[in-house]
């Protein structure tokens, strides 16, 4: 848990009050949860100085009041991070990361489909996993519409030519 | 039994689509076409066009991205034309059935001649399935009536 510990040292020396919390429930697997504001800096530093190269993917979760978005950022000593932030559901929006990292486009459109967080500065959020015809400003995977609700809202596509 | 119906039940052709499946019924169908299961032996040949096709092989889900154009595949094809849906998901939509972007089974969008049912379905299933097509075709049953 050395090398852990350490890098949860750095990061907190780095951060200081923008910092929520973290945990390292087991070797090899780091969770930090930071603030908004402080996402730019807080990847510059993890990719640029930490050695966190390689962002496996971007995920997002609806917690009820807010959305949580993690970025699950890899080692190259084999250790995983999740860099998670909170953004409030009526203005889910959070700064771009694809100018330091450009693999995220996809990652951000994805999230920006399922879950509506606007990513600030992204070159192109146009749908990306969702089917053609899908109602603008639904997001599938926010816990508010019930199985029944989604479908009836996504009705019209289904019955399209069916008829 | 005029010509035609005798060379078709004699010779179907088959086309496969995968309508947003896992691809493990893909995998088990194209199993049935090899040498060891040896579908051949009916005569069925794997076609790339449906314009030459008789019998629309279906896997998967519809999903709403899909939907349309299965439709426009199934409009493709000649007359008289069949449909089998291969695998749990495209007899019923399965475990996906209630999910935001998938439409339901096949029967939801295309008439279908034969089910076969499995997950994935065993190239063994599938041949007894066509098998009954065939059986079908021969007796002028389905949606797609031969003369």
């Amino acid at each position: 848990m050395e090398r852990e510990n350490e890098i949860v040292e750095k990061l907190k020396d780095f951060l200081k009050e923008s910092l929520v919390g973290t945990t390292v429930p087991r070797e090899r697997r780091i969770f930090v949860y930071i603030k908004k504001d402080a996402l730019k800096d807080a990847v510059e530093y993890l990719v640029k100085d930490l050695k966190f190269t390689h962002l496996s993917t971007i995920t997002g979760v609806d917690l009820g009041g807010g959305i949580e978005v993690l970025y699950h950022l890899a080692y190259e000593g084999a250790i995983e991070l999740s860099l998670g932030l909170t953004v409030p559901k009526n203005n889910p929006s959070v700064p771009t990361v694809t100018d330091l990292i450009p693999g995220a486009v996809l990652y951000e459109r994805e999230v920006h489909d399922l879950l509506g967080v606007n990513f600030e500065g992204h070159p192109d959020l146009s749908p990306l996993v969702l089917p053609e015809g899908w109602p603008q400003d639904v997001y599938p995977l926010r816990k508010e519409h019930s199985l029944e609700q989604l479908r009836e809202m996504t009705s019209k596509s289904r019955r399209e030519k069916s008829d | 039994m005029g010509l035609f119906k005798w060379a078709r039940t004699k010779s179907p052709w088959i086309i496969h689509f995968n309508t947003g499946g896992c691809n493990g019924c893909d995998i088990e169908l194209v199993a049935a076409l090899t040498p060891r299961f040896d579908l051949e032996r009916f005569g069925i040949l794997l076609e790339g066009s449906p314009r030459h096709a008789d019998v629309l092989a279906v896997t998967g889900p519809v999903t709403l991205q899909v939907k349309d154009r299965l439709v426009r595949i199934y409009e493709q094809m000649p007359e008289p034309k069949y449909v089998v849906a291969i695998g749990t998901c495209a007899v019923s939509g399965a475990p996906f059935k209630d999910c935001y972007s998938v439409h339901g089974g096949i029967d939801t969008v295309l008439p279908v001649d034969a089910y076969v049912p499995g997950c994935p379905s065993k190239p063994e299933a599938i041949i007894d399935g066509i098998s009954k097509l065939i059986q079908k075709m021969k007796e002028g049953e389905g949606h797609g009536k031969g003369k």
